[in-house]
């Protein structure tokens, strides 16, 4: 355990202080009315619970619903093509990608005079006009992407340029959070240093609680779920 | 049944004929009630306000009185009296004697309109009472006692009442006890949402179970010439127009 | 330990002490009350429709509340299990026992690597501490990035919300400010308002030499910090720059990874009428290698300032649960009324007058705790249940009587009010004796003839109202009702006597 010795003394006051007062503390405990205590809930508390439909449809409703794009497509080619027809359309030019194996795939298949940035630096990334990466998990629930840092260097690709393409394969998809949380923390490669949960383009609220799309992070979002596993990531 | 009432100081001094309706409707509701001339306050002002000592010498003396009485039942027609009764035994957190005695009178205390829906079942009283009437939701009976179907079936059953709910029935007034003193403009401010409302909803009368939230709606009301009239549930369900 | 030092920070409004003035001034704001009009409005019905999708909400409150009744039950012991797994993974961690330790440590940091520019996201932490002042008077250039921060921050202000920190201005003094201070072009639209801060913000991440955030939660299990956010400008403020420092209540941990489910459930929901906001970040400790993206360091420094202090009594202890969603505010009839500035304090509302107390001394705030009617609204709302009112009149009953057990609190000398207290006294010794009490309405009666018209009292004359205050309070907007001429238990016995 090792601690900077600037705040060690300042360390042992605070721990000390919460002891002392919850010491002090003892003899109120039992006499206070306390908030009913919950049982641990046997399941999770899913949005609207269990439904018939598909968890891929589910996130693409719930994604929907916070004004992302979703495509769903049976294999890597139809992917490429729906990357394609957003990249046509938005006419980008400068195109930041991911280190993923996934992506580079669907690039092969691309058509386009676009540059693709594999590893900008600062400058170059915020000149980027789309980014273009995959995501490890996703949640029905909710319509989230799930990027982990350890299986993908991606972060700055999905965040800076003002669009951004994501691409998962539909058994990432998961229904529930709780679910996520679990498989994240219990990777083979580790709890990522930075698990990034990105659910629908960048917003705000804060000019009289009118809604505006595309802040400081994307204003477009476009998920792109491959409905057949694909060759490994 | 036997009862035995809480007045409560409010309504015994400027609100009379509240107690008296309320004695009325619970003896047509079949219950034999009486009234010990000793009680006075429960104390809720001192204790609102943060003076613990003193609310403790009127709690004592309330629950001295009460607990000698061998009604069936303590009925109080004011939602925030009540739950002061339910709040006894927070002052008495250190002396366990005086906490046990505070609970066993509180468990046997009542509110008016939940008195007559959950323990006797009865929600008509046979009144009669003509015109668009709405209710407001008194917050300690909403939110300290769940009172809230109870008042609404009690209205419902009333003849020749056309039940309006006001969009925030549940609103606070802006009273608060001694809040509505110390700031008056807040206050007020508060009551005027809850006026407007009223006004909206083109009623006869606004109903309650608080003397003091009525004082309240009522008295801007009033000051406003406003015909609509600030009356308290006991007195529409004795109601015999 | 110290207290923070509370200023008055607006220059619009006084500090706590000042409330009622205060409020005075809200209450003839017209473009405040039609902000918070639309708040209450649009908030309230996102917040509905939010909590529906949700099967059982009061479940997850119950959850959430025993999480945090654990945690703040071993609170060191869940510290340092936190601290040990963040620096595990690489995290630096730092403890400040108050706000000016916080802002020492962080100008160090800063000065130490050189670091001139930084990028602030939204965190109510260190607006409570005033870092920003202390960063600006130690020549750092600090630029606040969430937008509704940044507007505060051009304009000089303080956050009137805890969520929506600009709520209190208009778009039409949006863009004039925006005018004045960046150069765009006359708009009142919102988009373009948006854009021009998203440009003029993006410039300031590309130049930033350290980032500084907040943290929304703590999980000791693994040491990982989230923070959550829809703008993106935490992510790019804790990606970009070489250096994260994050500022974190000591009361923000929580056990273990799992529970982060029921906190994301309750807490956009409560806060934005959201199901989940655009982004969460879950940051573990430092890179696992040099080239990888992400700062190189990242420090965490653990605040008490006046926290751990709550902990001596289990009224105030669940002060400590708050997540800072600012329900409470919007539900709240007061707040609606006057907004977030006439509190004088970073935490204005209900969890504002039951905390501003705590942290800065209850003889600095003796009027917030009286800020409130007592309705409830807040605790019915409160994702965590914390019960307010029950906080408000704790804290009442020590503004008149003193602390209540705990350890003696350096809290400065409370004013006592005698007359106040004489009156409670005196009715207390009248109102224990049924003849006093009776003899005491017949007096009433009698004197009320001077004021009783038409069987109402009316507005009272300014001696009346001298003499008896809160006479003249309610019956300035208010009629009052007589003492009646037989009161209840005079009727009682007359009808007894018939019988």
């Amino acid at each position: 355990m090792t601690e900077t010795e600037h705040s060690t003394e300042a360390r042992q006051e605070i721990l000390s202080s919460i002891r002392e007062h919850l010491a002090a503390s003892k003899r109120f405990d039992g006499q206070a009315v306390q908030p009913q205590t919950a049982q641990p809930r046997a399941k999770s508390n899913s949005a609207q619970g269990d439904r018939n439909e598909t968890v891929i449809e589910r996130f693409r409703q719930a994604l929907e619903a916070v004004s992302g794009h979703c495509s769903i497509v049976r294999n890597i080619d139809e992917a490429a093509r729906a990357v394609q027809q957003i990249v046509d359309q938005r006419n980008a030019q400068r195109i930041a990608i991911s280190d993923s194996t996934l992506v580079h795939e669907i690039l092969r298949r691309l058509k386009t005079e676009a540059v693709f940035l594999a590893a900008p630096n600062q400058s170059d990334l915020f000149d980027c006009d789309m980014g273009i990466t995959t995501a490890q998990w996703a949640i029905a629930e909710t319509g989230t992407l799930v990027l982990e840092s350890e299986r993908e260097r991606h972060r700055l690709a999905s965040l800076v340029p003002p669009v951004h393409v994501a691409i998962i394969e539909a058994n990432r998809i998961r229904q529930r959070m709780a679910e996520v949380l679990e498989l994240i923390k219990s990777s083979d490669a580790g709890l990522s240093r930075t698990v990034t949960f990105i659910t629908g383009p960048s917003r705000t609220s804060d000019i009289e609680l009118t809604l505006a799309i595309g802040v400081h992070g994307p204003g477009e979002l476009h998920v792109i779920v491959i409905d057949e596993p694909a060759q490994p990531a | 049944m036997r009862v035995s009432l809480f007045v409560t100081c409010l309504v015994d001094q400027l609100w009379p004929s509240v107690g008296t309706t309320a004695v009325e409707v619970l003896r047509r509701a079949g219950c034999e009630v009486e009234f010990d001339q000793r009680q006075t306050c429960c104390g809720q002002p001192a204790f609102n306000t943060g003076y613990r000592n003193e609310a403790r010498a009127l709690a004592r003396r309330f629950i001295e009185i009460f607990e000698e009485s061998k009604a069936d039942a303590i009925v109080s027609p004011s939602g925030s009296c009540t739950a002061m009764v339910h709040h006894f035994r927070e002052l008495f957190a250190e002396d366990e004697t005086w906490r046990t005695r505070a609970e066993s009178v509180a468990e046997r205390t009542h509110e008016f309109a939940s008195f007559l829906i959950n323990v006797l079942g009865v929600d008509d009283l046979g009144a009669s009472f003509s015109g668009r009437v709405t209710w407001h939701d008194a917050c300690h009976g909403l939110r300290d006692l769940n009172l809230h179907s109870e008042p609404r079936r009690l209205i419902r059953k009333v003849r020749g009442v056309e039940f309006v709910e006001l969009p925030n029935a549940d609103s606070c007034c802006g009273f608060g006890g001694t809040f509505s003193v110390k700031y008056p403009e807040i206050s007020v401010a508060i009551l005027d949402n809850k006026i407007e409302s009223i006004e909206k909803a083109g009623v006869r009368a606004v109903v309650s179970g608080d003397a003091s939230c009525l004082m309240q709606i009522g008295g801007r009301l009033s000051r406003q010439s406003s015909p609509v009239r600030a009356m308290h549930l006991a007195e529409l369900l004795a109601s015999r127009e | 330990m110290n207290h923070p030092t509370e200023t008055a920070d607006s220059t619009v409004y006084g500090p706590p002490n000042a409330f009622d003035q205060n409020a005075l001034k809200a209450l003839g704001d017209e473009q405040l009350h039609s902000a918070l009009q639309n708040l209450v409005v649009t908030f309230g019905e996102r917040r509905e429709a939010a909590i529906s999708s949700v099967e059982d909400w009061e479940g997850l409150r119950d959850e959430a509340r025993a999480i945090k009744d654990e945690t703040l039950a071993h609170l060191d012991r869940y510290l340092k299990e936190f601290a040990n797994n963040a620096e595990r993974a690489g995290a630096r961690i730092h403890w400040a026992r108050d706000g000016h330790e916080v802002s020492r440590i962080i100008i160090r940091l800063l000065r130490e690597r050189n670091a001139k520019r930084v990028v602030k996201s939204k965190s109510m932490a260190t607006e409570e501490i005033h870092l920003n002042a202390a960063l600006e008077a130690a020549a750092i250039e600090t630029v606040e990035t969430d937008l509704g921060e940044w507007i505060i921050q051009l304009a000089h202000e303080t956050p009137s919300h805890i969520v929506v920190p600009a709520i209190h201005k208009s778009k039409k003094q949006i863009a004039d400010l925006f005018v004045e201070k960046i150069g765009i072009e006359p708009t009142d639209d919102v988009a373009k308002l948006t854009s021009a801060a998203r440009r003029v913000l993006r410039q300031r991440f590309a130049e930033a030499d350290a980032g500084i955030s907040g943290v929304n939660f703590g999980v000791a299990e693994t040491g990982t910090i989230l923070i959550l956010e829809n703008e993106g400008n935490i992510r790019l403020t804790t990606s970009l720059p070489k250096i994260h420092i994050a500022v974190m209540g000591i009361e923000k941990v929580i056990p273990r990874f799992a529970d982060l489910d029921v906190f994301l459930k309750l807490l956009p929901r409560s806060g934005t009428g959201q199901q989940l906001t655009a982004y969460q970040s879950l940051i573990t400790g430092t890179k696992k290698r040099p080239e990888d993206e992400g700062p190189e360091e990242l420090h965490i420094v653990l605040m008490d300032n006046g926290r751990s202090r709550m902990l001596a009594h289990p009224v105030t202890r669940q002060s400590l649960a708050c997540i800072r969603c600012g329900a409470c505010l919007n539900a709240c009839p007061v707040y609606q009324q006057i907004g977030g500035h006439a509190y004088g304090s970073v935490y204005p509302g209900p969890i504002g007058a039951v905390i501003t107390p705590q942290l800065i001394g209850i003889s600095k705030a003796t009027q917030l705790p009286y800020a409130s009617s007592l309705c409830g609204a807040c605790r019915e709302v409160c994702p965590v249940k914390i019960d307010i009112p029950a906080l408000l009149l704790h804290l009442r009953s020590e503004i008149v009587e003193g602390p209540v057990g705990g350890l003696s609190e350096q809290r400065g000398p409370v004013k006592k009010k005698f007359a106040e207290h004489l009156a409670f006294r005196l009715y207390v010794f009248a109102w224990s004796r049924p003849m006093l009490y009776e003899w005491g309405a017949r007096g009433g009666r009698l004197f009320q003839r001077l004021v009783v018209t038409q069987g109402r009292i009316g507005k009272v004359s300014g001696l009346i109202a001298r003499i008896a205050p809160p006479f003249g309070a309610w019956t300035a907007w208010r009629d009052a009702p007589p003492i009646a001429p037989r009161t209840f238990r005079e009727q009682w016995r007359e009808s007894s006597r018939i019988k």
